[in-house]
Order: structure tokens, then sequence, then C-alpha cells
């Protein structure tokens, strides 16, 4: 596959091209090609340039406030002319309030003020070339976190009424939580009790009391993968990985990018046992 | 000790026209304060600083300063129609601004008229949409031209709009040299940095040139151009690059000007500046206080202008809209008061605070009205003000203006080696030097290596949407109509009359257009009717 060709135009009479101008550059430098169309464009010249120069995507910004009127321009002028298969991007002084309405006539995506050049880069690479880009699936459901009180308490119904084996108890200082794992088939449950005031899993029981706090994801590299996400724009929690238990690199997606459930990811080093 | 004997004379001078705002100025702790504190001993004290309205005005142009006024407190404005912008003026006068500052919708800029096809979505959108003398009647309505002064950023169809207001003054009665205010009138910062431009430099320095004969003739009080700096920082440049090429661009119309056999002294002083002014506190100041001396210096020294008032750099600061985050929006109104300050500091004639929501949309009223307190709260709170050019002697402050004055001069240098600031913009050179800047400046953002409060540290998970102006949609729509409402209300006969001679006056290099455009826009004849015509003639320019 060649270089992905990019169209940075710039509809209607707005003469700011400092942000267009940064991006055709940052995305020159991320190996694409880039043609910018220069000022003043009609959603018509915008569409014929993208035919004619063959583009896989196409960049709109406008800081005048007319995109409500002519980014659904160069849409309608792209199916006109059987191009509605290329996807527009689009950015500027775009309000909050006015993308769902620019999504639903057709803009793949916005990115508005204070969006990373490295997030726009991203997303293009995965839009035109989804594959290239695609992660290994995680490999299975680590464990299941469950939040309680008093793991003394709590194990009785684990151990003896659901009958499960118990792996053992650990206190992850750094964490401020005590651990007890559970085996069930291929996964875990962990129980979480807190060790002090100050550990998530208190705030997390006197918020919301007790029950599932996490799914854990076994996955292989777990550095590349928080930089790729992290690159897509997926909200993390740890942009880092850190140690957990059993030697293992863990990192937290925040609940936010994955329908209220907060996700760990977690990688098992050699030597560890779990 | 002459020199101060002479500025001494110059205060006396100036407070018997403005008196100082206080009998006397003291600190909360009763602690005199000075006009002026100067160190004569300090090397080069004279030839570096001077004193304040004196050669080479690094302490500032006017003897006293803000100790006998304020600066003017100038917030740019416009949306919508004329009708509604009139509204905001009329509130923005009440409120204590001291003059007007007119945003037009970017179809005027460009010279197109509201229902032309180019115009499409952009009618009132980032100003006010103004097609024909009517429009300028109802925005200009109840507000007394011989007491305001008005700024209008209009730069390549400058002539019509100032015609314009022309024609207003005469319809209240006030006669021309009564009109102050400015017209931003710059068009080669359009070729850098802004874009509405029309027609390719050589005849759109013509029109500049006509308008410095005319005004210097028939409306002297008006200032004929706002050499912009403003938009090349916008567009991502350094402070040194703001302040070099916005002066090689007014070295530029000088020459042009100059060339066309006006004399120097008769125009120069009617030249004002418009600069940026960012965070980086020190160097902001330092930058203004840089500007004023390079610029003494190259008219006085290169241009030989005789008069002191050709000598002074007169400039409108405005803190800058690229600094804003749309992120925690209220944020901006404490980088606002920082560049403010700055300004101020740095001695500016007149100021334009930001809104906190620029990065979002145009200013809501409320906005707008802390914008300009903000200016009012460093204008009577804060004390800064009580004497003149606080930072002369700090040795930081004194080197960093030394510095920039040097780097200036070697970014000249290279301009006039391109052979001026037309053919390097031709070349592209001021271009690619601001881009360059712009996407460093992008990398060490992304990289963390400059950090922005809200934007890539101290972020919020959850983003609060403060409420923004909305510009109706429906009104492109009325303005469509009222302009052909207007075009059938008029004397088609007379219109056809003066855009013809308009058309063959533009064909001879050597007269002034601005007494046809006049007629032109007294018939009412559309901004675009008179652009296209000069379009027919001149070309257009399509980009470098």
């Amino acid at each position: 596959m060649g270089k992905i060709r990019v169209l940075i135009a710039k509809p209607g009479l707005d003469g700011h091209d400092r942000g267009a101008l940064v991006i055709a550059q940052a995305l020159r430098d991320h190996g694409m090609e880039v043609i910018y169309t220069g000022l003043r464009q009609s959603p018509i010249q915008i569409a014929q340039a993208a035919i004619q120069e063959d583009v896989d995507v196409i960049g709109l910004s406008s800081l005048s406030g007319a995109h409500r009127t002519l980014f659904p321009k160069v849409i309608e002028a792209l199916q006109e002319r059987n191009a509605g298969d290329i996807p527009v991007v689009a950015g500027g002084v775009i309000p909050s309030e006015d993308i769902p309405y620019l999504i639903e006539k057709g803009i793949n995506k916005i990115f508005t003020s204070g969006s990373s050049t490295e997030a726009l880069a991203n997303y293009i690479k995965q839009l035109i070339n989804p594959e290239h880009s695609k992660l290994e699936q995680p490999n299975k459901i680590a464990h299941i976190g469950i939040a309680v009180h008093s793991i003394d308490q709590a194990i009785s119904f684990y151990t003896d009424t659901l009958g499960l084996e118990l792996e053992g108890v650990e206190a992850v200082k750094s964490e401020g939580v005590k651990v007890a794992f559970l085996k069930i088939g291929e996964s875990r449950f962990e129980l979480l009790e807190p060790l002090d005031d100050t550990s998530t899993i208190q705030k997390f029981l006197d918020k919301k009391g007790e029950g599932i706090h996490h799914i854990a994801l076994e996955v292989d590299n777990v550095e590349e993968r928080l930089q790729k996400y992290k690159q897509a724009g997926i909200k993390l929690i740890n942009e880092e990985a850190k140690s957990g238990a059993h030697n293992s690199q863990i990192a937290f997606i925040h609940p936010k990018a994955a329908n209220g459930v907060l996700l760990e990811l977690c990688q098992h080093t050699e030597g560890s046992d779990l | 000790m002459t020199e101060r004997n002479n500025w001494e004379q110059s205060v006396e001078k100036t407070i018997k026209r403005f008196p100082e705002r206080k009998e006397t100025f003291t600190t909360s702790s009763n602690i005199k304060v000075d006009k002026l504190y100067a160190n004569e001993n300090t090397d080069k004290y004279e030839e570096k600083l001077g004193y304040p309205g004196s050669y080479p005005y690094t302490r500032g142009i006017q003897p006293t300063m803000y100790r006998s006024r304020f600066w003017t407190m100038r917030q740019y404005a416009g949306f919508g129609s004329a009708l509604e912008t009139n509204k905001r003026f009329r509130y923005l006068l009440e409120q204590g601004q001291t003059g007007l500052s007119v945003a037009f919708d970017l179809p005027t800029q460009i010279g197109y008229d509201s229902d032309d096809a180019m115009a499409e979505g952009e009618v009132g959108k980032v100003g006010v949409a103004i097609d024909t003398l009517h429009d300028m009647e109802q925005l200009l309505d109840q507000i007394p031209l011989d007491k305001v002064s008005t700024s209008m950023t209009i730069n390549a169809p400058a002539s019509v709009l100032l015609c314009m207001y022309i024609a207003v003054g005469e319809k209240q009665g006030v006669s021309l040299d009564k009109l102050t205010g400015t017209i931003q009138n710059d068009i080669l910062k359009e070729y850098i940095a802004r874009g509405t431009y029309i027609f390719p430099p050589k005849p759109s320095m013509r029109l500049i040139t006509n308008i410095f004969e005319f005004c210097q003739l028939h409306v002297p009080k008006f200032n004929t151009i706002s050499i912009s700096g403003y938009h090349i920082r916008e567009a991502g440049s350094t402070a040194v690059q703001e302040v070099a090429f916005t002066i090689a661009n007014g070295m530029a119309y000088v020459d042009a000007a100059l060339k066309a056999g006006l004399d120097i002294d008769a125009f120069a002083p009617r030249l004002a500046f418009f600069f940026n002014a960012h965070n980086h506190f020190f160097e902001e100041v330092a930058k203004f206080r840089a500007a004023r001396r390079i610029w003494a210096k190259i008219m006085k020294e290169h241009y030989k202008a005789k008069d002191a008032k050709s000598w002074k750099m007169r400039f409108h600061t405005q803190t800058g809209g690229s600094t804003l985050t749309a992120q925690q929006p209220d944020n901006n109104i404490v980088r606002v008061t920082l560049q403010a300050l700055a300004a101020v500091m740095g001695g500016t004639q007149s100021l334009h605070t930001n809104s906190r929501d620029e990065a979002l949309s145009l200013p809501t009223e409320d906005s707008a009205r802390i914008a300009l307190r903000t200016q009012q709260i460093i204008a009577h709170e804060s004390g800064v003000a009580d004497t003149i050019d606080p930072f002369a002697g700090s040795f930081y402050v004194e080197e960093l203006t030394d510095k920039i004055e040097d780097e200036v001069y070697k970014y000249i240098d290279r301009v006039n080696e391109l052979g001026g600031a037309v053919k390097a913009i031709e070349e592209g050179f001021m271009q690619r030097e601001i881009q360059h800047n712009a996407y460093e400046t992008q990398k060490r953002i992304e990289k963390e290596d400059e950090i922005i409060v809200g934007l890539n540290k101290f972020k919020l998970d959850e983003e609060v949407n403060p409420d923004l102006l909305k510009v109706d949609e429906a009104l492109e729509q009325a303005q469509k109509k009222s302009v052909k409402m207007t075009r059938e209300n008029r004397n088609q006969e007379k219109v056809n009359m003066a855009l013809i001679n308009l058309k063959k006056q533009a064909k001879k290099e050597d007269v002034n257009l601005i007494p046809y455009i006049l007629d032109a826009v007294k018939q009412y004849a559309t901004i675009g009717e008179i652009c296209n015509v000069l379009r027919d003639e001149f070309g257009e320019f399509t980009g470098i």
C-alpha cells in the first residue's frame, strides 16, 4: 500500500490557515502525501480537487463560523460526484453543540481546538488502513475485581458455597489493598479489601458499596497498547504501565472509554505464576 | 541635563492641555509616586532610553503618558446586522468604552455582496455585514462621529469603507477634518498571514497611497493605516518576527508613498501600528519598547524625516487570541489580564482585551463586559499607570529590549537583501519563517515541553460548556433581501455612471481613485459592484 493521500482544504472565505498549515506539515511528517488547496475554496472545488488528486481522506478547516453551512455542502458535492466514500474529517473553531449536527451530515470526526496532530494522524491511519494498525485482541479475562469490606467475611461464599479454590491472599501496599485470588476456569475472581481510608477501594465502597469494581483483560504488550490507545484519544487513567500483583504490569482505562466499566490491562511477565 | 529640562518643559505644556488625573499620586502607604524614575548616569541613557515623548521614544511617545490620560479602551466588536452591532456599540459606549472598533464579516472584507455565491455561510459571522452606505448609516446611527473615534478592521476594500464613513459623517453634518479614527488598510500582512486580500500587490499599494494622499488633504485626523503585527503573531511568529516583519512592511508603505511623490512628513505622522500581546510578560514589555526605538531610528536616520511626529510609533494592542484555550475558558480571563498588563507596561496607545470565550465563538455580552472591566481594573485599581515606563532600568528588561532590537535588525536586513517586503512576501520568505515557528510551537505543546494550563496539563475530566453567542442563521437571508431592496430603490443611472467613471480612472495609474469611489458610495453602489470594477481592472491575487 502506498502513502496515504490527504487533501487539506479551507472552505469559504476564512483566511486563518495556521491550523491547516500545521496539520499539513504534521501529516507529512507522519509519512502522508498532503495536498493543501489554499484559501477560499468552494465546496464544489474541494470535491473536484479530492477526486482529481485521488485522495484517501479530506480534512476541512474553518474558523469563521461558516462550518454549519459549508461542511455539509462538501459532503453533498462529493456524493453528487459519486465520491461519497471519501471520508471527511474537520476542525477549527467548532462549538461542541454543532458536532452532532455535522456528524449526522456525514463528517467522520471533528477535531476541535487543542486536539493533538498525533491523534489526528493516528485517526486517519486507522480510518484508511484499519488492518495495519489493529492490535491483537486481548487474550482473555484475567480476573474480575470485586470490592468487599472484609475478605474474611466474604470469602466463605466463594470457597464454601461456590466451591472455588482460594489461591492466596496478598497485600499490595502500593495500591492500599489486600487481595484474595479465587480460580474459576481460566480466570479468577479477585476480592479487594481496603487497607486504609485513602485506598481507592475504600472510596469505591463509600460511593457505591460492595460490588464489581473492575474487569482485567490479559494482554501481551501493555506498553504498546497504551501508546496506541493514547494516540487514538482513548481516555486512560494510567498512561504508563505500573507494577501489579504477582510481577504483572498493569494499567487502567478510564470508565468513560468503556461504557462505565473500569477496565484493567494486565500483562504477566516472565516468572509470574498467575 | 538639558534633555531632562526639555522633557520637563514639554510636561508643563502637555499638562496645560491634558491635566494629570490626580493632583498627587501616592501608594497606600502614602509614598509619593513621581512621574518618572530615571538614572541618567547609566551607560548611554539618553541614546538608548531618553525621556517620554522624546527620541528614541523607548519610554513612551507622550511626555506624561498615562499620568494624564489612560490608553483608549477600544473593544473590537461586530456581528450579524448593522442594526444589532449598533446596539452593541451603544452598549459599550454606555459602559465607559472610549472608542469604537468595527469588525466586518468576511464577504465585506473581501469585497463581495451578501447575496454573492462566494458569501454563502459567511454573512454576519465574524463581523457585521456592510453592503452599501445604507448599512453604514444604520451601523453608526446616533453615534456622534465628531466625538467618537472609530477603528475599522478593513484592508483590501479599505477605501470603500472609508468613503462610506465619510459619507455618513457628511450626513451627520460633521466636517471631514473632524473625523477621527483608523482604517487597518494593511494589505501586506494579508498576503502573509490574514488572507483577506483581493487585488495583487501593485494595485493594492496604489490604493493605499491614494488613501494617504486623500486623507492628508481632506481627513487629516484619520489614521490612514494600521501596520499590523497582530496577525503575523497569530499565524505563529515569534515576538521578534512580529516586530521585524511589521516594520519591514511599514518601510514598504513608506517607500511606496515616497515613490508616488508624497512628502514623508506629510503622511508619516498618520501611520499607526497594531501589535499582539502574548503571555511571556517581560519579552512583551521589551518588545513594545524595542519596536518604538527601532521605528524612530529608521524614520529619522534612514528616511530623514524631520518632523518629530514622523518618528513616533503609535500603536494599538490586542491580547493574543491564539493563546486562549477552548478548555476551561474562564482561565482565559487570567491570560488576558497578564497580556493587557504587558501592553500597558509597554506603553500602548489603545487596547483591546479579548473575551474568555473567543476560542469557542464570538463573545457574549457578559464576556465582552468582563474583558472591558479587566482594562478598567488595571487602569483604576493597580496603580501601574501612575508612573511612566516603570520597567526602565531593570537589567533584565533593558537587556531583552536590546536583544530584540538586534534580532529585529537582522531580519530587516534579510528582507532588504531580498528586495524589500513586497518581494520577500512574493517569494514566501516571511510565510515560511512564521510557518516554521508555528509548527515548532505545536510540537513543543504536544511533547509538553511547553505547558498550556488546562490543555496539556491540569486538565479537567469534564469540560463545562459555556453559553455561546449565536449568530441567527436567518440573518443571511435578511441581509440578502436588504441589499436587493437598496439596489431597487437607488438611482440606477447615477450608479452606472459612477461605476463607469471609476473604471475609466482606474486604468490611469496616476489618478487618485478615492474621490471616484466616494462618488459611487454616495449613490449607494454596493461594495461588490465597486470591487468588481476594480477586479476587472486590477486582476485578483490568487495566493502564493
